[in-house]
């Protein structure tokens, strides 16, 4: 695991030093929201006291020094995942970018998509509404160990005008195929929506590798302020869009007869942007390009096999995930005979952080894992073997107590 | 919560009290809690606006569950309209708990809205 000094790491990330319930915070909630560095945070504090200003229209110097800044952070977006920057559009969040791309993409009744068992809701929810207009939604299945039906997509159903699919899911840690789908699903005819939004965090991310045409993710799970996610949309197919909200700045031409819209990213972003988002996003991105995403990947990696390995032996605890092939740092698992959220809470006592419930993907926890809820740990690089141990020192005693 | 009343909580959720569907019941209601995926249906047996018996069934957590259980107990012999004068307070003492944090109170109170809804209804007709 000596792929980043950790303990270097963590003394910028202010609020691992905090006690809860009396205990060192542990925080295993990272597929939630991650936790962000000072740079980050004092950023932000910078960007008001030296930047701000409304961006794009404004010609006085701070207007264009913020715009300067937002065009920056695009750009920085843009390399980190291998794209260009005007294929990135900002949006508020993961279920945005999702919901734009429902919205601008014209659907018509006869239609098909495909989504998987393994979304969040915000990849399966803006799809089901369009059952309204007649679109026909097919649901890819998984086999025992969550991996996605591989067949399926060497199948495409006639019609399917988008392929939807995760990337990493936030409840089995399953990392899917997006390369091979994609493929697959252009060779068909299908075009290809991918939510990285708990993958891009963990992994080094090309989209030209890929060549997938949408991919979403979030900002406040890579370090970023809460509120600005990214759309990347393949430039090619950025011109079979319909403008999304409209409004300020998405217009090229208006007069009381005619409208000229943009194009793409500016056509997207309508009204006043979240500058200092974007701008802490920008940040973060310095942030885990320092660290190296190949050393996070790494790092993560061994932290994850170690947790697995000393679960092995836990009594009691049933676990739903890290059983497909290529699986992220997610544990979910419930002590038998309590509820996911009996043991959050008991952990919590502990100053353990962790997720309970259904994670946003109720068909996935209800349907296929038959369960009521899981409680899930998650990890991100700034956690350590030590807050792995005390984890399942904790977890062993919760199930040993109350688990049957 | 102290450790050993969290665990006397548990030993009452593990056989719960007024668990399972009746064969009898005038009136039943669904109790659902999103977030944590609480789900209880509540059986009520009402006769003069008198609360003869009540059980529930259903999935949910230590809080929802022994809080519907014990208020199932509370109800039997009052009158059903009894039932729009408790709140989150009234369950908390229920349970014998002071302290309850935020996330928790929907896991208290899932229950008793569902019976809420069964006394709303009646008072329509």
């Amino acid at each position: 695991m000596n792929y980043i000094d950790v303990e270097k790491l963590r003394d910028d990330f202010p609020i691992l030093k905090k006690e809860i319930n009396g205990n060192p915070l542990i925080y295993f909630d990272n597929a939630a929201t991650s936790q962000r560095p000072k740079q980050v945070i004092d950023g932000i504090k910078y960007f008001y006291e030296n930047i701000n200003a409304n961006p794009i229209r404004s010609i006085h110097s701070l207007a264009e020094q913020a715009t300067l800044e937002y065009g920056k952070a695009r750009e920085k977006v843009a390399k980190f995942i291998n794209a260009d920057p005007d294929e990135i559009v900002f949006v508020r969040n993961t279920t945005e970018a999702i919901n734009l791309v429902s919205f601008s993409l014209p659907f018509k009744n006869g239609d098909r998509i495909s989504t998987t068992y393994l979304e969040h809701h915000s990849n399966l929810l803006p799809w089901m509404r369009l059952k309204e207009k007649g679109v026909e939604i097919d649901i890819v299945n998984t086999n025992e160990h969550f991996e996605l039906d591989m067949d399926y997509y060497k199948h495409i159903p006639k019609g399917t005008r988008l392929v939807a699919v995760t990337h990493a899911s936030n409840v089995t840690g399953t990392v899917t195929d997006i390369k091979e789908i994609t493929q697959l699903a252009h060779e068909q005819g299908a075009l290809v929506l991918v939510d990285a939004a708990q993958s891009i965090p963990h992994l080094p991310f090309n989209v030209k590798d890929i060549g997938a045409d949408f991919i979403a993710f979030s900002g406040h799970k890579m370090l970023g302020p809460f509120g600005v996610g990214v759309l990347y949309i393949k430039k090619e197919v950025s011109k079979n869009l319909g403008p999304f909200l409209t409004g300020g700045e998405m217009i090229k031409d208006v007069n009381m007869t005619k409208i000229v819209y943009e194009n793409s990213p500016t056509l997207f972003e309508a009204g006043t942007q979240n500058i200092e988002g974007a701008y802490g996003l920008g940040l973060a991105i310095d942030y885990l390009n320092s660290v190296g995403m190949k050393n996070i990947e790494n790092y993560e990696k061994a932290l994850t096999s170690y947790l697995y390995e000393n679960a092995k032996n836990l009594e009691n605890v049933e676990v739903y995930s890290g059983k497909s092939k290529n699986f992220l740092g997610i544990f979910s698992f419930n002590v038998k005979g309590l509820h996911s959220h009996d043991t959050a809470y008991l952990l919590d006592k502990k100053g353990i952080a962790v997720r309970s419930g259904f994670h946003c993907a109720q068909p996935l926890i209800e349907e296929r894992l038959k369960l009521p809820g899981a409680t899930r740990a998650s990890l991100y690089f700034y956690n350590t073997k030590e807050e792995v141990d005390k984890f399942i020192e904790e977890l062993s005693k919760v199930a040993i107590k109350y688990g049957r | 919560m102290e450790d050993d009343k969290f665990y006397e909580l548990v030993e009452l959720y593990r056989n719960p009290e007024h668990f399972g569907k009746p064969t009898k019941y005038n009136c039943s209601s669904e109790g659902y809690s999103p977030s944590c995926g609480d789900k209880f249906s509540v059986y009520l047996e009402v006769e003069n606006n008198i609360i003869k018996d009540a059980s529930f069934d259903g999935r949910g957590c230590v809080i929802s569950t022994v809080s519907l259980s014990k208020l199932c107990s509370y109800l039997i012999g009052k009158k059903l309209n009894f039932v729009d004068s408790l709140n989150l307070e009234s369950i908390k003492q229920l349970v014998g708990i002071d302290e309850l944090s935020i996330s928790r109170v929907k896991c208290a109170t899932v229950g008793l809205d569902a019976i809420k809804k069964i006394s709303a209804e009646s008072n329509k007709v």
